[in-house]
């Protein structure tokens, strides 16, 4: 009975020590308020003049929000902003995301962020040095979108107060996730930047942001990279060429011409692939095949559409008008920049891995000089409520 | 089966732990002897003649103020002597008047009525006393316990027995609807503090004769009447013996409701979660006991106690069967939902902002921020302070009479909803929560004491270490839940162990047609069989 009492102690005193080991090593050491850390919003980050990092967050502030929420606030008086803009430089971001907390009182937190906007100048020296903190990182987002500032700096557009959302970096977010139904611009978020940075068959594209006015931001076009370094950028509607050939447009709207007038197709669904034709183990030809539906969104003037025969005839003035945005696309990637933003590389890499490698180190040289073959078969669906515009002398 | 077995093994090995533990308490009742003097001297047998009897019982009941003697002279010659005795209030003196005095003076008045060949006790016994309910004493303890038990004693000059008339007076309150156990849909009887009543109200239900009543009497001291219902053919032999075996085993001076027996019959009596179930209803006993679980009543307490009790029943309820089966299953699922909610939700909100902001979204985020902003404590001082500031009210609030109650109610909203918010001292979501919590556990009423406590063990382990701490504390709990037996039936059958044909009453509740079998897990016959000993001496063997 004693032997039993014993062993019950000794199973009591190693469950007691383990447990409080347990608890020791891990203890609290994690636990953070929620009042005691700074939502970061968004994020910018620069390159000063002489190679220092220059880092820009937009902070939340809580209570404020809640109370322009909620449409009054308490006490009414001096209203709080909703947010504000630091920045501060830094050897490295990191460096400067920690030297800020001598300006800024509470710690950063970067889960909340939003939007990541990177500066032209950090641009053309390349973004894979400043992005390497945002892989590391366990706390970083990564679904965050990653935003390429024009004609501003990250910081300027940033501090930007708009009326539409109390909150800059939500306003921008929308901006630039509303592309799903325009394909005007390019939207990245941060874990497919990572992915393409780190694929020599591709080359990254950024969505671009400018500032439209004094409350307002633009999100249109796209920054073209060559080897982490900004090559150019492409303009709205070469933007949804190489959308359109990457196939990843949802919906937009494209105008033709047409009798008397115009035609808006809103284009419903459209699927892309790229592809490389081989003639003696060398590529002779690249092709990109597009097919995509559309629907008759608008008819700015006179004509008919109760025939097949017209329909196909729109068929193909839009397939045509398709071709010739991806061409521009083509054109600027191959000539201007010499940057194979479609991934053509990536599908030799698959298919023809022997020559990949042969070619991988100056793959983008090659690209420039193929010859591109695109066809786009297009569809119409719908013609919508009604056949043809009302006839004013009927 | 083998770990039924296994069980049955261990409660085996359990008896000697019981036996000891008895033991001990014989040793305590023993200091107590001289409360107990009583005892002692009762085994003696009844004097002969009615003088002694007079004054042994006179001197025993000394300071009885409700203790009546009443002697009856009667018969030739004033030869026949009696003495009627009993406490008063406790027998119906009207029907001890009518049916054993009277019929006693006109038959010993009235010579032509006599039978003079047997003896005047066989004579009162078989032809003079109007009553059914006539039993023997034999010696003074059986005297001194039916006196104390409400029942009139006749003694007759000359007679070492005595005779025992059952006419006790029915006492206590009506049979009502229980404020414990409301329902919308079934029966409003409830149980009442009367043992007798309750066994009818069940009688009442099943008219069967295998429904067995077996009476036994428990406590040293209040000598309380103590059942135990089942019914045969239906009910687990083991567990019926099990019942028994521990109810036998109590030695305790009182017992003065059935949550005194379930604290010493109870399988594992430390831990959080109920092992034996009770019930103020008696339809949902009914039901109980078809099932084949056996219930034990308990005289003067209206909560009678079922066992084995698991604990999928604590999220059964008896309306659950008298409703389409598929609004029973969605209650179920909700009630399991509740039960999960009242004791995770406080710790969940605590590692949510203590630990875990990555998982929160940012619109949420900022929605919590905000509530947090400028209140002064962190969110387990203040998850504590609401949650006890909780538990208060609802502990005023039932032991405050009713009327005033309502005050209390008022001051409680104001104060914990209204005013500590607007004084910056909690945040809103907090009291959100709290309530949440507060409603939540009152769904699953028979778990609401080990929700109460474990929810506090969650806070804790939140605020150490997130949802890793809630994750291990969950694991310890379960790992608890799933070695906890019931008079051997595993407390969470049917899933551990997976129990198929039983899974038509357990989150979902099949349709009453097609419930064709009773639970399985409650039938287990042969569960202490050699047969599982064996095969595990042959397993170690090998």
């Amino acid at each position: 009975m004693k032997c039993r009492k014993d062993k019950y102690a000794v199973k009591i005193a190693t469950l007691a020590v383990s447990s409080m080991v347990f608890l020791l090593l891990t203890g609290c050491w994690n636990n953070r308020d929620l009042t005691e850390i700074n939502m970061v919003t968004a994020l910018g980050i620069d390159r000063t003049e002489d190679g220092k990092v220059l880092l820009t967050v937009q902070v939340v502030e809580p209570a404020a929000i809640q109370s322009t929420a909620s449409g009054k606030g308490k006490g009414g008086g001096a209203q709080s902003k909703p947010v504000f803009v630091e920045s501060y430089e830094g050897e490295t971001v990191f460096d400067a995301l920690r030297s800020m907390l001598s300006i800024v009182d509470k710690k950063l937190f970067l889960s909340t962020a939003q939007v990541l906007i990177l500066g032209e100048r950090l641009s053309k020296n390349g973004i894979s040095e400043a992005l390497d903190f945002f892989q590391r990182n366990h706390e970083v987002e990564y679904e965050m979108d990653v935003l390429v500032a024009r004609n501003a700096t990250p910081k300027e557009i940033l501090e930007m107060e708009t009326d539409i959302d109390p909150i800059p970096a939500v306003y921008i977010k929308g901006t630039i996730e509303n592309t799903v139904s325009r394909a005007k611009a390019k939207r990245t978020i941060l874990l497919d930047l990572i992915k393409d940075m780190g694929d020599s068959g591709r080359q990254p594209v950024i969505g671009q942001v400018e500032k439209a006015g004094e409350k307002e931001v633009r999100t249109e076009g796209a920054a073209v990279f060559r080897d982490g370094k900004l090559a150019g950028w492409l303009d709205p509607y070469e933007t949804r060429g190489y959308l359109f050939a990457a196939g990843k447009v949802k919906s937009t709207i494209v105008n033709i011409p047409a009798d008397n007038g115009k035609i808006s197709m809103e284009v419903i669904r459209s699927k892309g692939k790229i592809n490389a034709e081989f003639k003696n183990g060398e590529p002779a030809m690249l092709t990109v095949r597009v097919g995509l539906e559309a629907n008759v969104g608008e008819y700015e003037g006179k004509g008919k559409l109760d025939s097949p025969d017209d329909l196909h005839k729109l068929e193909e003035i839009l397939g045509d008008e398709v071709k010739k945005e991806i061409r521009r696309a083509l054109d600027k990637a191959q000539k201007d920049y010499s940057s194979d933003i479609f991934g053509f590389g990536t599908q030799l890499h698959k298919y023809h891995p022997q020559y990949w490698k042969k070619v991988k180190d100056d793959w983008n040289d090659t690209f420039s000089k193929l010859p591109v073959d695109i066809k786009v078969d297009a569809k119409i669906r719908r013609t919508g409520v009604i056949k043809g515009p009302i006839k004013k002398d009927g | 089966m083998y770990a039924v077995s296994r069980y049955w093994l261990h409660c085996k090995m359990g008896d000697k732990d019981m036996l000891g533990r008895t033991r001990k308490r014989n040793r305590m009742v023993k200091q107590n002897a001289h409360i107990d003097n009583i005892r002692n001297d009762t085994n003696e047998p009844i004097p002969q003649t009615i003088g002694a009897v007079r004054s042994g019982l006179q001197e025993i009941f000394t300071g009885c103020s409700d203790f009546v003697l009443r002697e009856i002279v009667c018969g030739k010659d004033s030869s026949i002597r009696m003495l009627v005795v009993y406490i008063n209030g406790f027998v119906d003196k009207r029907v001890l008047n009518q049916d054993v005095v009277r019929p006693i003076l006109d038959y010993f008045s009235n010579a032509k009525l006599q039978d003079k060949r047997n003896p005047i006790y066989e004579q009162l016994k078989e032809c003079v006393v109007n009553n059914n309910d006539i039993k023997e004493a034999e010696n003074m303890q059986q005297v001194m316990e039916n006196i104390v038990s409400g029942e009139a004693l006749l003694f007759i000059d000359g007679e070492d027995r005595a005779l025992v008339i059952g006419v006790k007076a029915p006492q206590g309150r009506h049979v009502e609807e229980p404020d414990t156990e409301v329902s919308i849909r079934g029966a409003r009887e409830g149980f009442v503090e009367n043992l007798l009543t309750n066994t009818t109200l069940i009688r009442k239900r099943i008219k069967n004769p295998n429904l067995k009543l077996e009476i036994m009497q428990l406590g040293e001291q209040t000598k309380t009447d103590i059942c135990i219902c089942y019914i045969k053919g239906i009910a687990n032999e083991e567990i019926v013996r099990e019942v028994r075996e521990r109810l036998k085993k109590i030695k305790t001076d009182a017992i003065l409701d059935s949550g005194y027996i379930e604290q010493f019959i109870s399988d594992s009596r430390l831990s959080l979660f109920p092992t034996v179930g009770n019930s103020e209803k008696c339809d949902k006993l009914a039901g109980k006991l078809l099932e084949g679980r056996v219930a034990i009543f308990c005289d003067g307490t209206p909560y009678v106690l079922t066992v084995p009790y698991l604990f999928i029943e604590s999220i059964q309820v008896s309306e659950d069967y008298y409703d389409h089966a598929f609004f029973a299953t969605f209650m179920r699922l909700l009630r399991l939902l509740a039960l999960l909610v009242s004791n995770l939700l406080l710790g969940m909100y605590v590692a949510l902002v203590g630990f875990h902001h990555t998982v929160i979204p940012f619109k949420l985020m900022i929605t919590l921020a905000a509530s947090r902003q400028g209140i002064p404590f962190s969110p387990i001082t203040e998850a504590v302070l609401m949650i006890v500031a909780f538990e208060l009210l609802r502990e005023a609030g039932v032991r405050m009479p009713r009327p005033i109650g309502q005050a209390l109610s008022i001051v409680g909203a104001i104060v914990l909803g209204e005013a500590s918010v607007a004084a910056g001292i909690s945040s809103n979501l907090m009291v959100i929560i709290v309530a949440i919590t507060a409603v939540c556990s009152f769904v699953v009423p028979p778990l609401i004491r080990a929700t109460m406590l474990i929810r506090f063990v969650f806070l804790a382990a939140a605020n150490f270490l997130g949802f890793f701490g809630i994750s291990f504390v969950f694991v310890a709990v379960f790992v608890h839940l799933c070695r906890l037996r019931s008079f051997g039936i595993p407390y969470m059958a049917p899933f551990s162990p997976l129990t198929a044909s039983d899974f038509k009453d357990s989150l979902v509740v099949a349709p009453i047609w097609a419930m064709v079998t009773r639970p399985k897990i409650l039938r287990q016959e042969n569960t202490k069989g050699a047969a599982g000993v064996k095969r595990q001496e042959a397993r170690l063997k090998r």
